[in-house]
C-alpha cells in the first residue's frame, strides 16, 4: 500500500471524520451507560473525541477503531471521576456537606433488565455493555479495561450474576452494593 | 478445544459468540443433556439480548452537533492552546447535584495565566455571560450575602456596596482553580447588567497584585490585593453604570 503523501492528508481526515461519525452514537451510549447522565456523557465522548484526534498517531493501524475509542472514553471517565471526587471533597469541605451521594445499598427490587443494569457498579455496566451489547472480544474488552483476560473474565461473570439476580427481583446480596 | 464438562468461562464464551463453531457445536450437544447449566445460558442469553434491546434506544439519540469530529478538529485547531486542558482536566459530575459535566469542564479551565486575574474573567463569562453553574447561594435578605461569604473568606475585604449605582448582590459560587478555592459574588442592577466581585488566594506563589485595571474582548476588570486575598471586580466594558462603579469602590 501507498503510504500517504501531503495531498492524501485532506481525503484521509475526511474518510476518518465519517469513520468517527458512524462509531458517535455507540460512544454516547457507552458513556451514558457510565456518567448515566446524558449532558455528562456528550462531554465525556467530546473530550474522547478530542484525545482521539490528538492522540491519532498512538492508535495501532490494525487495531480496531471502536475498541480504541471505547478504551480512551472509559479512561477519560475513570480520570474524570476521580477528580470530580477530588471536587466533591473540595465542596464538602466548603459547605461541610457532602454533595455525592452516599452510598445506598440498593435494595430495591427491579422491574426490567435495564433498571437491573443501572443498578450496577460502574464497572460491571462498563463490562456488559462492551461485551454483550457491543460484542467486543474479551480480549478487546481486556485491553480497553486494562486488565489481565482472566479478571475480565471473573468480573463478566460476577456482572452477569449481579443482574440475573437484579433482574431476577432477588434483594441485591451486600457484594452489590455501590461502592463509590 | 474446549474440554467436558465445560468451565464457566466457556460457558460465558458461548453466550457472548466467542467460541469457535468446532466448540461451539461440542457446547450445544453437551447442553441438551444438561438441563440446569443450560437453562443458566439461557437466563444469560435472554439477559444479554433483553440489554441490547433496552439499550438500543440509546443509539437513536438526536445529533449532537458539538460532537461532529469535523468541528472538533476545527476547534482543536483554532484552541490548541486550550484543548489539552479540557480533554486533561474534564470534570464529570456524576454525583454533584447541578453540575454538568461540561459546566465543570469550564470551570477548571477557570485558572490563572500570565494576566491578572484571568480566572475572573473567564468565571464572570461562564456564568454571567453563558448562564453556567447554578448558584451555591441566593440572596433572599439584606445582609446575607456578606455571611455567606464570610463562612468561607473570613479575612476578606467587605463586600462592595455598589446600591448607589443601582447594584445589589444576588448569588454567590465557589469556583475551584489552579490559585486555590475562589468565591465569585455577582451584583445585579434592575435591568439584568452584571457585575461580579472575585475574591481567591493569592496563589502558591503568593502573587499579590498592584491594583490595575484592564479589558479583555467585552470585559474590563479591576483587580488589587489586600488581607491576605486577591480580587478583582468584573463588568461588561459597555456597562453604562461601569464609570460610575469605578469611584464607589472602596478599596
Amino acid at each position: 500500500m501507498a503510504p500517504s503523501i501531503a495531498c492524501d492528508e485532506h481525503l484521509d481526515m475526511n474518510v476518518l471524520d465519517e469513520q468517527l461519525r458512524e462509531l458517535i452514537p455507540r460512544l454516547r451510549r457507552f458513556a451514558v451507560s457510565l456518567t448515566r447522565n446524558s449532558s455528562s456523557a456528550d462531554d465525556l465522548v467530546q473530550a474522547s473525541l478530542e484525545r482521539a484526534l490528538s492522540n491519532w498517531g498512538e492508535k495501532r493501524a490494525d487495531g480496531d477503531l471502536r475498541a480504541w475509542l471505547f478504551a480512551i472514553l472509559y479512561r477519560q471517565f475513570l480520570d474524570a471521576h476521580r477528580r470530580s471526587r477530588r471536587y466533591a471533597r473540595m465542596l464538602e469541605f466548603f459547605t461541610g456537606r457532602d454533595d455525592t451521594e452516599p452510598s445506598v445499598e440498593r435494595t430495591v427490587i427491579a422491574q426490567s433488565t435495564l433498571q437491573a443494569f443501572d443498578r450496577l457498579p460502574t464497572e460491571q455496566r462498563a463490562l456488559l455493555l462492551m461485551v454483550s451489547v457491543e460484542g467486543l472480544s474479551y480480549k478487546e474488552v481486556a485491553e480497553i479495561l486494562g486488565t489481565p483476560l482472566g479478571t475480565v473474565m471473573s468480573r463478566l461473570s460476577r456482572a452477569r450474576q449481579a443482574l440475573r439476580q437484579l433482574s431476577d427481583g432477588e434483594i441485591s446480596s451486600p457484594s452489590l452494593r455501590i461502592l463509590k | 478445544m474446549i474440554s467436558l464438562p465445560p468451565n464457566e468461562r466457556d460457558l460465558h464464551a458461548y453466550v457472548d459468540h466467542q467460541l469457535s463453531d468446532a466448540d461451539r457445536r461440542v457446547l450445544e450437544t453437551w447442553l441438551a443433556s444438561h438441563p440446569d447449566e443450560a437453562a443458566l445460558v439461557r437466563a444469560w442469553q435472554q439477559d444479554a439480548q433483553q440489554l441490547r434491546a433496552a439499550l438500543s434506544g440509546a443509539l437513536q439519540q438526536p445529533a449532537n452537533p458539538a460532537l461532529d469530529p469535523a468541528l472538533i478538529r476545527q476547534r482543536r485547531q483554532r484552541q490548541s492552546r486550550r484543548h489539552l486542558a479540557s480533554a486533561a482536566l474534564l470534570l464529570i459530575a456524576v454525583s454533584i447535584g447541578g453540575f454538568s459535566g461540561w459546566q465543570a469542564r469550564e470551570m477548571t479551565l477557570v485558572r490563572a495565566s500570565v494576566l491578572p486575574m484571568t480566572d475572573a474573567l473567564q468565571a464572570y463569562r461562564l456564568i454571567a455571560q453563558q448562564g453556567l453553574l447554578p448558584a451555591d447561594y441566593q440572596v433572599d435578605n439584606d445582609g446575607d450575602m456578606q455571611r455567606w461569604l464570610d463562612r468561607y473568606f473570613t479575612q476578606a475585604s467587605r463586600l462592595p456596596d455598589l446600591t448607589a449605582a443601582g447594584f445589589e448582590p444576588v448569588s454567590g459560587r465557589l469556583l475551584s482553580t489552579d490559585e486555590g478555592p475562589a468565591a465569585m459574588v455577582m451584583y445585579e442592577d434592575r435591568s439584568g447588567h452584571k457585575v461580579s466581585f472575585y475574591v481567591r488566594p493569592p496563589g502558591p506563589k503568593n502573587t499579590f497584585l498592584p491594583r490595575g485595571r484592564r479589558s479583555d474582548g467585552d470585559l474590563q476588570a479591576e483587580y488589587w490585593s489586600g488581607d491576605g486575598y486577591n480580587y478583582a471586580m468584573v463588568s461588561p466594558t459597555d456597562l453604562p453604570a461601569a464609570q460610575l462603579l469605578k469611584p464607589l469602590q472602596p478599596f
